[in-house]
């Protein structure tokens, strides 16, 4: 068979195309409501805890749907994200105390230092597979983390960003007001899941999902492997980091524990809970392990009991995430109804 | 026509019997918010590895929350603590100090954190402007330097630059005494163990000029196994040894080169030696170490430091440690920040905070002051001492002068361009 000819082949054999506007017309829609829902909690619940509470999840479930797009749909399991959620905050904060430039532009400078530091992490970790790729990502943390502690002319060492983050205010927008903050960190939030949505829902999102269940084969069709995966890992890099910054506004410092790897293991932890399989999951992982820590640790100091057991119930009793196991119930009581 | 009574309860008795009732029921209400509690947020770090200390944070405020509670409370109101864990993380320390007072309604704070965790409580602190005393961080730049001064916050904890000058002053002492020239320092490798290591060195070559440093070593904080550490130094062959390791990274040391006999072949200055986690922990606590104080019942050797000592041993089944001292120094000062001020106001018992000075059983003259300019605390008893291998640990410490202390601190300042 000539060339021509498969070429005629795949054609006749080629799927119709599915036109992918009305989703996104739909995803765009569903982002609206969720933001005016959010923008509206104030007005309906006075609590400051609230507030609080989701600005603290704007920060982490940024960070954790970064890392599923690397764990859930390039199969990449990164053991070291949570160096790009410190260096978002220590990028956004040292900009912002160092050189007293308006926020919009420490935020862009920011994304594009991270983008420059995960291009090269990247080019060396993409290379490997499996728990060599964890391995890597996880020593290149660890460097950054022992950089940070030990560059304290810059940094502050252990003691971190001191003196707290300056927030000139900018087209009217005010980050020491703490309603400002959160309008801020909601719109950062639903845009910047909004954005991942539309790159797993992208071809390139699902020459990702080919590359995590056989990267042989995409190699063998012509994709280059190599470039999608250090793509999708600079991708995600910037949303983590975009996390990281929401998480220095609200704490005004930035800490060396922000790159230590147990904020990488608390990323992967959301994503057990979560669960990986649904776009959604790790926002949900994310809701559930900031209720289960801010309600456990109120309660009991061995908290860390009750975290591990609740994580043993879903990595065995469950063997999957909570939105893993309500889409797979949904789907089964579907298909009941059908048959 | 006349009105016939009818049977039973009139309308105008069944009114007063409510009125009395109301009355009755709710007394005790408006008795109690008239004595309303007052709340104090605390987080502090009670699990991982320094669980340890802020275990004994929470036991020592305790203890003084019960003895003001007992005398009145403060102006009249009975005191509630609501203490968190951390978990030593400073993002969980800014959210549970925001959800303390934003959400349980605590008038003040006492921020039992350590290092990164204090700062960022500080911020918190700066945003919501409640009274807040750090009890934990020895960071000298949380107070020292002017950019961090708040008008609500103190500082009720010893100072790493304090530290120095004292133990440098000893040190020098011996190494005259004894004409140790060659020293080796083994130090933690983070800002503490730079910074404290900087500074005892510069005060040590000012006091004794000709001392000379021949070997530096930097573990790494919580670093299990200190074999290279320890040849390294023997080979180097100093005649005295400096280090601020502390808490089981002192004792794991101390253990391991107990195996290399390295006690016998210099002398050791162990800033972090004479606090009981550290001297009780330790397998064979070797004779002569030489040591900062950090708590011990024995010093300042007065009756009331005694007493507390063996109240706080006879409430927990353990010994005091640093973190202590400077926690129940904490609730000692509210309580007298109270008094002078007659009320529970934040910005009141700030300002009669500032500059106060109180009857204290850590006071190096029995009295600790609050200072004016840098909400900071100085006065407390500071000295140095040799070990023994039981109690007493440190039979005879030797006392820091503070006008030395004063008079180098100031000097330290200008050169960081902190005044």
């Amino acid at each position: 068979m000539t060339e021509l000819q498969a070429g005629q082949g795949a054609q006749t054999l080629a799927p119709p195309r599915i036109d992918a506007r009305p989703q996104r017309y739909r995803d765009v829609l569903i982002a609206l409501v969720a933001f005016v829902v959010l923008a509206l909690l104030p007005m309906m619940f006075g609590s400051k805890q609230l507030l609080d509470f989701v600005i603290r999840c704007a920060a982490y479930g940024l960070f954790a749907t970064s890392l599923n797009l690397l764990v859930g749909y390039t199969g990449l399991i990164s053991f070291g994200h949570g160096m790009f959620f410190g260096l978002g905050a220590y990028g956004f904060g040292l900009m912002m105390q160092k050189t007293g430039v308006p926020i919009p532009v420490a935020f862009v400078a920011t994304l594009a230092i991270t983008c420059v530091v995960a291009v090269v992490i990247g080019a060396i970790c993409v290379r490997l597979k499996e728990i060599y790729f964890a391995f890597v990502t996880l020593a290149f943390q660890m460097l950054i983390h022992s950089t940070i502690l030990s560059w304290q002319s810059l940094t502050g060492g252990d003691q971190g960003l001191r003196g707290g983050i300056p927030r000139p205010p900018f087209l009217g927008i005010d980050l020491s007001n703490h309603l400002h903050l959160y309008i801020t960190s909601c719109a950062l939030l639903v845009i910047g899941l909004l954005l991942m949505r539309q790159i797993a829902q992208s071809p390139f999102g699902y020459t990702l999902r080919m590359i995590r269940d056989n990267a042989t084969r995409a190699s063998f069709i012509g994709i280059d492997v190599w470039r999608a995966k250090l793509t999708i890992f600079v991708l995600a890099a910037l949303f983590a980091a975009t996390g990281g910054m929401i998480m220095a506004l609200f704490v005004s410092g930035a800490y060396p524990e922000f790159a230590y790897w147990t904020i990488s293991g608390e990323g992967i932890f959301i994503n057990m809970l979560g669960g990986v399989t649904t776009f959604l999951g790790p926002m949900v992982g994310t809701v559930l392990l900031l209720i289960l820590n801010d309600t456990v640790t109120r309660l009991t100091e061995y908290h860390g009991i009750v975290l591990g057991i609740v994580i043993l119930f879903f990595a065995i009793g469950l063997r999957k995430g909570l939105m893993d196991f309500v889409v797979e119930w949904f789907a089964q009581r579907r298909g009941e109804g059908r048959g | 026509m006349t009105r016939t009574r009818k049977p039973g309860i009139s309308r105008r008795s069944t009114l007063a019997l409510m009125g009395a009732g109301a009355v009755t029921f709710a007394a005790p209400w408006v008795a109690r918010a008239q004595v309303k509690t007052i709340k104090i947020g605390m987080p502090t770090i009670l699990s991982g590895r320094v669980a340890q200390l802020g275990t004994s944070s929470r036991n020592a405020v305790m203890l003084e929350v019960e003895k003001v509670n007992a005398a009145g409370g403060l102006a009249g109101r009975q005191i509630e603590m609501v203490i968190r864990d951390s978990k030593g993380q400073p993002q969980e320390a800014a959210r549970i100090a925001r959800e303390l007072v934003n959400t349980d309604g605590c008038e003040m704070l006492l921020d039992g954190e350590a290092s990164s965790g204090s700062f960022a409580v500080h911020e918190v602190a700066r945003d919501l402007g409640v009274l807040c005393i750090h009890t934990c961080s020895e960071a000298s730049s949380l107070t020292a330097d002017p950019k961090q001064h708040i008008p609500n916050a103190f500082r009720c904890v010893r100072q790493g630059i304090h530290d120095s000058i004292v133990g440098a002053s000893y040190a020098a002492g011996i190494a005259k005494t004894k004409g140790l020239k060659k020293w080796a320092t083994c130090s933690p490798d983070y800002a503490y163990g730079r910074d404290t290591t900087g500074e005892f060195v510069l005060y040590l070559k000012k006091f004794a000029p000709d001392v000379e440093i021949i070997s530096e070593s930097w573990p790494k904080l919580f670093q299990p196994d200190y074999t290279e550490v320890v040849t390294k130094i023997l080979q180097a062959k100093p005649q005295a040894l400096y280090s601020c390791l502390w808490g089981g990274d002192l004792t794991s040391y101390i253990d391991q080169a107990n195996i290399y006999a390295m006690f016998t072949q210099m002398e050791v200055f162990a800033v972090n030696m004479a606090d009981y986690t550290a001297l009780t922990v330790v397998k064979n606590l070797p004779k002569g170490i030489h040591s900062g104080d950090r708590y011990i019942k024995t010093f300042p050797p007065t009756p009331e430091n005694a007493a507390w000592g063996d109240a706080y041993k006879a409430k927990y089944n353990e010994y005091p440690t640093n973190w202590s001292w400077q926690n129940a120094t904490a609730v000692m000062f509210l309580n007298e920040a109270v008094k002078k001020a007659n009320s529970t106001d934040g910005k009141k018992v700030a300002e009669a905070l500032t500059g106060l000075t109180i009857k204290c059983p850590f006071g190096a003259d029995g009295t600790v002051t609050m200072r004016a300019d840098d909400h900071t605390l100085v006065g407390y008893a500071i000295g140095w001492g040799t070990t023994i291998p039981q109690e007493p640990y440190v039979p005879d410490v030797k006392a820091g002068d503070w006008k030395t202390i004063f008079e180098l601190e100031a000097e330290w300042k200008k050169s960081k361009g902190y005044t």
